[in-house]
């Protein structure tokens, strides 16, 4: 055990060393969020002022209330989806497949467990890094128009992004597991790129969306992360809200913008968007494991 | 002495394709055992099972009188040389040694004694530093001979070790090589297209559509297959009418007379009978391109 433990120390450690000597694909990771982060911000922030202000109608709101809504709703959007699309493309597996690095360690002394779980920390972590460093932009970014985050947020912000981090690099190192080709990687990435924040809520709100989509929606993992994102981004704005709107207008501002949810009728609860996260990453867990040992059998 | 690899009735079959048709073979200690045969003869695939990358279809293999079916138990006991490098091009030749190293359970102080011991040998001081990438195709092999056997193994496995390397660096691999297998013991399994590396062996396997087809020493098997030749540079011109009558094949040029016989004896036998008409001559074994040839009946050097 204590010997996997450092087999896996040193391939971690390998995994995140080569992730970062490819300055490219870093620096791919993390423009494409800040670039999707500043094309909401221009293209889409008046369209939610403008959504939200119709809600207020003639009461007076200070505009740094309304700047930091937005701002901390589009942002928590950008960090929804970057969890998950950072994820699919700083995986090492298909990597080592493609030079056979696979190989030498399929002829070395370390168990495949061990393997695949040095790929998803390796993973995790190099993603968690690029989503940090767009998290403290986020937050200079808020601090700029208006900071209503407590510190429970920025918690519940982090340990939702560890979660979504980790959900990411699973469902990645799954889909990896069968492809071992670069063409390949790049097609799964675009299409998670271009399709995931629709279908967890990131790009529009839940809420507006028609009743047979909303309905599936409900059943995606990634739609109560960013649910929690929002929660985390939008709790603070909301209380200083309450503090000159009535609480109807207050939960109908949550309702329209994901800060509040319902699944067929019933709240659900920050804890229980918790639980189905880690309820999420332990069934993709075992279903890593399983085609892992199925992939080996197949040899 | 004693076998460190057993196969026995070993069977892959990819399909209708038999990579590996029911082969039975050993290793001894401290023996270079060559494997011959062209690409698609099933070598690599051999390989490729005996170290875990492929699964077997049925038979059954031992290393060291372990069965392969707990591969981890075995691959400690194994170093193995790709035909290309597979190491990581973007990392330094020592993190790539270093994070192989560490695969094989080796504590720091081992690493580094065993590192000194191959920068030593294989001349590798000013490339330790180096990104892989930035390396010749000669240093990157000195690399991977240094990653197969960092962790010290019993048993190496060279699959065409020496391919597109320059003679000096050759020549240094197989002296370090042969150093190990005089100090270490180590038995050496190889796959080779260089007849000369195959000549050096301690035993020969010729491997063709999946099946061995000759199998010994490299001397027994240029008697058994290889035909014995005669040069011949002086001579009289008679012997040329003797050779048409008994339907001796011969090649004659402005240099020399090539006589072709089946075996030594029959070689001997001629040149004695003949001996007043022979004034200068030169008798050559057969080459291991023969023995080759004469078994599979393909030209090895022609189907590289």
């Amino acid at each position: 055990m204590k010997s996997e433990l450092k087999k896996m120390k040193y391939l971690i450690s390998r995994n995140i060393k080569l992730y970062f000597k490819d300055k490219f694909t870093f620096f791919v990771s993390l423009i494409t969020p800040f670039i999707l982060f500043i094309l909401f911000v221009t293209f889409l922030k008046t369209t939610y002022e403008n959504n939200l202000e119709a809600i207020i109608q003639n009461y007076s709101v200070n505009k740094k209330i309304i700047n930091a809504f937005t701002g901390g709703w589009l942002f928590s959007s950008v960090l929804s989806t970057s969890c998950i699309t950072v994820a699919f493309c700083s995986g090492m597996m298909v990597l080592d497949k493609i030079t056979k690095a696979n190989i030498d360690f399929c002829v070395s002394p370390v168990k495949n467990s061990t393997l695949q779980i040095s790929y998803v920390v390796a993973n995790l972590i190099t993603t968690l890094i690029v989503c940090s460093i767009l998290f403290f932009i986020g937050l200079l970014y808020l601090t700029f128009i208006g900071f209503y985050l407590s510190f429970s947020d920025i918690i519940l912000i982090v340990f939702n992004m560890i979660l979504t981090s980790l959900l990411g690099c699973l469902i990645a190192n799954i889909i990896w597991t069968f492809a071992s080709s670069q063409g390949v990687v790049s097609s799964v990435c675009t299409l998670i790129s271009a399709m995931y924040g629709f279908i967890c809520g990131a790009y529009m709100p839940i809420n507006t969306m028609g009743e047979t989509i909303k309905n599936v929606t409900v059943f995606f993992p990634g739609t109560y992360a960013t649910l929690l994102f929002r929660k985390g981004f939008l709790n603070g704005t909301l209380n200083e809200m309450g503090k000159t709107l009535p609480n109807e207008m207050v939960e109908e501002i949550a309702k329209s913008f994901d800060c509040s949810f319902k699944f067929f009728g019933n709240s659900v609860s920050t804890a229980t968007m918790f639980l189905v996260l880690i309820g999420s990453i332990t069934i993709f867990f075992i279903i890593l494991f399983l085609v892992s040992k199925l992939k080996r059998k197949s040899k | 002495m004693e076998n460190v690899i057993e196969i026995k009735n070993l069977k892959k079959y990819f399909g209708t394709v038999k990579a590996v048709d029911d082969i039975s073979l050993n290793v001894k200690k401290g023996q270079l055992f060559a494997f011959l045969g062209l690409n698609g003869a099933g070598k690599s695939t051999t390989i490729n099972i005996l170290v875990g990358i492929l699964e077997k279809d049925s038979g059954e293999c031992l290393i060291n009188n372990k069965s392969i079916e707990n591969i981890n138990a075995i691959l400690p006991e194994i170093g193995i040389v790709f035909q290309s490098s597979i190491l990581d091009k973007n990392l330094s030749v020592y993190e790539n040694l270093k994070y192989r190293a560490m695969m094989y359970d080796l504590t720091n102080e081992q690493f580094e004694k065993n590192l000194t011991f191959f920068v030593e040998n294989l001349e590798m001081k000013d490339i330790l530093t180096k990104p892989l990438d930035k390396l010749s195709g000669g240093q990157k092999r000195k690399v991977d001979i240094a990653r197969a056997l960092i962790h010290k193994p019993s048993i190496l496995i060279l699959d065409e070790p020496t391919t597109g390397l320059d003679p000096k660096t050759r020549s240094l691999v197989w002296q370090l090589v042969n150093n190990l297998r005089k100090k270490e013991n180590l038995s050496v399994l190889l796959t080779t297209h260089y007849m000369e590396e195959a000549v050096e062996s301690d035993f020969v396997v010729i491997m063709d559509n999946g099946k061995i087809v000759a199998t010994g020493t490299p001397n027994q098997l240029k008697n058994k297959y290889a035909n014995d030749y005669v040069k011949l540079f002086n001579y009289d011109k008679k012997i040329l009418k003797i050779l048409e009558k008994e339907k001796i094949t011969f090649q004659k040029n402005k240099e020399f007379l090539l006589i072709e016989f089946k075996n030594t004896m029959l070689a001997k036998n001629f040149v004695v009978e003949n001996k007043h008409l022979i004034f200068d001559l030169e008798i050559l074994k057969g080459k291991m391109d023969d023995v080759f040839l004469n078994v599979t009946g393909k030209n090895l050097k022609e189907n590289l």
